[in-house]
C-alpha cells in the first residue's frame, strides 16, 4: 500500500511536469461533466418525474455513480487501461516486483484530472441532497455511504473483469465499454425506471441495482425494508469472484505469454 | 548442484495463424485458425555462481522465452529450474528480490521525473533498508558516474545516460543474478564502453551471476568466457567463447602492400583480390598457415607492408548459424 502511495504521489510529480495541459483537461472535464448534467436537467424542464422519480432524486442517483466511477479512474486508471499494459509488456515488469501485482496494477497510471469529476459529483450530491428535504436517521446516513462505497466497488469489480478478459485475447475490447461506460449511462438513472431485461440483467450479472435502486428506494422512504438498507453489501460480495477472476487470469499469463 | 539449473524445459505457446488480405482478416474474426509454436524445447544448462553467461541466438531462437522463464515472469510446460533454491516461477515475490533484469529496450525508469525518483520508489517496491539503500546508491552513482544525470527528468537524458541510470535502477536491490538484454543496444562507443566496464566489476566486486543476451558480438567478446548459443529453441552450442573462436576463427584476413604483382594458386587461398596499395587475400590457416602463406609470396615479390586480421565474431557466429542451420 505504501507503495501504491508512492506510485501516486510520483504521477502527480510527473504531472507537474506539464502544469497548462493539465489545467486545461482539469477543466474541460468540468465542462464534459456538465454536458451529463444539463441533459438531466434538460429532460426535467419537459418532465416532472421519470417513473415517479423526481429531478433531485435522479440527481443523487447520478452523483453516487459518476462518484464512484470517477474515483476508480482516478485511483485504478491503470486497471482501466490493463489492455495497455500487456500489449506494451509492462506487465512483465509488474510482476518482476515483489509486491502485490492488483495495487502495482492500479498505480501503475493515474489521471487526476478525473479528480475533477469526483468533486463535482460530490457538488451534485449535495444540491440534491439538500434540495430532497431528506429526514435524516442513522439507517439513512448509512445508507447512503453504503451506496457511495458501492459504487465504487461496482465499477472496480467490472474493471477487474475487463481487465481479466484482456488475458485471454486484447482484441475486441470494446465489449467492456458496454459495460462500464455504457453501464454507467445507464446506471445514471435509477435501474427501475428502465424495462424488466435491463432491470434484471443490471440486477444479477452486474449488480447496478444494488448501488443506486434498492438502496435509493430505501434512503428515499418509499420502503421500510431493511434489506433494501443492506444491499450495497452484496456488491461487495460482487467483488470476490471478481478478484478470483483476476488472479486466475494472472496464473493464465504466466502459462501463455504474451 | 550449480546454482542455476535448468533441466528439459519446453515452452510453447498457441499463436494465431494470420493471412493477409482483408478477407482473410475478416474470416479470422469469427475463426481463427492456430498453430503451435514450440518457443524452446528441451532446454538443459548449468550455470555456476559469479559466472558471466553470454546468452545468443538469432531472431526468434528462443531467448527472451528463456529468460522469461528464469526470470519468473512465464511457466514452462515442462521440465525443471532451479535457481539457488528457489524455482522461478513458484513464490514470485521471494525470488523477485534477488533477481534484477535490464532490458534494453524498455525502460522502467519513470519518463517525466528524475531517476532519483524512481530510485527512491525502488527503494520501497523492495523493502531495502534506508542505510543499505544510501550505501548502494551511492555506490552505484560513483561507478556508474551518474552524479549529474541523476536529478535529471529522464526525457532529457541521451540513451547511453538513461542506459547507465536503467543498470542502477535494476541493481539497487543488490540481487544475486543480473538479467541483461541487450544493454548496449543503440549505446554510441564510449557508453558501451563504460557499461561493459561496469558489469565486469560488479561481476568481479559482488560476485554477481550475469545472463547476457545480445547481439552484439563485441559485447560478448568483453564480457563473456562462456556463451550458450540457442537456435530453434535448442541449445545448440554451450562452452567457452574461445573454443569457438578456434573453430571457426580459421579465416585470416591478409592484407599485403606491394608495387610487384603476385600470382599465388596454392591450396588455402580463398580469395584474392587487388586494392589500392596490393592485395587482400583471404585464407584458410588449417589448409596453409600464415608463416608459409608469407614465405610463398616474400619469394616472389618485394613486401612494404602486411596486416593480419582475424575472422570478426560477427561473421563467425554468421557462418556457424549457417553451419547449424538456423
Amino acid at each position: 500500500m505504501k507503495v501504491y502511495l508512492k506510485q501516486m504521489g510520483l504521477h502527480l510529480k510527473s504531472l507537474l511536469e506539464y502544469k497548462a495541459s493539465f489545467i486545461t483537461s482539469f477543466f474541460s472535464q468540468i465542462i464534459v461533466f456538465f454536458s451529463y448534467y444539463f441533459i438531466i436537467l434538460a429532460l426535467f424542464t419537459k418532465f416532472d418525474n421519470i417513473k415517479g422519480f423526481t429531478l433531485y432524486e435522479v440527481l443523487l442517483c447520478f452523483a453516487v455513480i459518476q462518484f464512484g466511477f470517477a474515483f476508480n479512474e482516478s485511483f485504478a486508471r491503470g486497471l482501466d487501461h490493463f489492455d495497455e499494459l500487456i500489449i506494451k509488456g509492462d506487465f512483465d515488469r509488474i510482476l518482476l516486483k515483489p509486491k502485490n501485482i492488483l495495487l502495482q496494477v492500479c498505480s501503475y497510471e493515474a489521471d487526476y484530472t478525473k479528480v475533477s469529476r469526483l468533486l463535482q459529483s460530490l457538488i451534485v450530491l449535495v444540491i440534491a441532497l439538500i434540495n430532497l428535504n431528506i429526514s435524516w436517521t442513522i439507517p439513512k446516513i448509512i445508507t447512503l455511504l453504503l451506496m457511495l462505497l458501492s459504487a465504487i466497488a461496482v465499477f472496480f469489480s467490472i474493471f477487474l473483469l475487463a481487465a481479466s478478459y484482456c488475458f485471454i485475447t486484447v482484441q475486441g475490447l470494446e465489449v467492456r465499454n458496454v459495460f462500464t461506460a455504457g453501464g454507467k449511462h445507464m446506471a445514471q438513472y435509477p435501474i427501475g425506471v428502465f424495462k424488466k431485461g435491463f432491470v434484471y440483467f443490471f440486477t444479477f450479472v452486474i449488480p447496478y441495482a444494488f448501488v443506486n435502486y434498492y438502496p435509493l428506494l430505501y434512503f428515499l422512504g418509499r420502503t421500510n425494508n431493511p434489506l433494501c438498507m443492506l444491499s450495497p453489501l452484496l456488491v461487495f460480495v460482487y467483488l470476490i469472484p471478481c478478484f478470483i477472476i483476476f488472479y486466475k487470469g494472472t496464473k493464465r499469463y504466466a502459462s501463455v505469454g504474451s | 548442484m550449480s546454482y542455476i539449473e535448468v533441466n528439459h524445459i519446453t515452452k510453447s505457446f498457441k499463436v494465431a495463424k494470420k493471412k493477409s488480405g482483408l478477407k482473410e482478416s475478416f474470416k479470422s474474426f469469427f475463426k481463427r485458425d492456430y498453430k503451435i509454436v514450440e518457443a524452446v524445447k528441451d532446454i538443459s544448462f548449468s550455470i555456476e555462481k559469479g559466472e558471466i553467461v553470454g546468452y545468443i541466438g538469432p531472431n526468434g531462437a528462443g531467448k527472451s522465452t528463456t529468460i522469461k522463464i528464469l526470470s519468473g515472469i512465464l511457466t514452462p510446460d515442462s521440465g525443471k529450474c532451479k535457481v539457488g533454491k528457489h524455482t522461478p516461477w513458484q513464490d514470485r515475490k521471494e525470488y523477485v528480490k534477488k533477481i534484477g533484469v535490464v532490458f534494453g529496450q524498455r525502460s522502467q525508469l519513470w519518463w517525466d521525473i528524475p531517476a532519483e525518483d524512481t530510485f527512491d520508489l525502488l527503494k520501497d517496491i523492495y523493502d531495502i533498508p534506508e542505510e543499505r539503500y544510501l550505501k548502494t546508491k551511492e555506490e552505484l552513482v560513483e561507478k556508474l558516474n551518474l552524479k549529474d544525470i541523476i536529478n535529471v527528468p529522464v526525457r532529457q537524458l541521451s540513451l547511453g545516460q538513461r542506459m547507465r541510470c536503467e543498470i542502477a535502477a535494476s541493481l539497487l536491490h543488490e540481487p544475486e543474478i543480473l538479467f541483461l538484454d541487450e544493454p548496449t543496444i543503440g549505446l554510441d562507443a564510449i557508453s558501451k564502453q563504460l557499461v561493459r566496464d561496469f558489469i565486469k566489476r560488479i561481476n568481479k566486486e559482488k560476485k554477481t551471476t550475469i545472463i547476457l543476451t545480445t547481439h552484439d558480438m563485441s559485447d560478448i567478446d568483453a564480457l563473456a568466457k562462456r556463451i550458450i548459443l540457442i537456435g530453434k529453441g535448442q541449445v545448440l552450442y554451450d562452452g567457452s567463447l574461445q573454443k569457438l573462436k578456434n573453430n571457426y576463427a580459421n579465416k585470416k584476413y591478409i592484407s599485403v602492400n606491394t608495387k610487384d604483382a603476385i600470382n599465388i594458386r596454392t591450396k588455402g587461398v580463398l580469395k584474392k583480390e587487388k586494392t589500392k596499395y596490393g592485395y587482400s587475400f583471404i585464407i584458410d590457416s588449417k589448409q596453409l598457415n600464415i608463416s608459409e602463406f608469407l614465405n610463398i609470396i616474400s619469394k616472389k615479390v618485394q613486401i612494404e607492408d602486411v596486416e593480419i586480421d582475424n575472422e570478426n565474431l560477427d561473421n563467425m557466429i554468421v557462418n556457424l548459424y549457417e553451419d547449424l542451420k538456423i
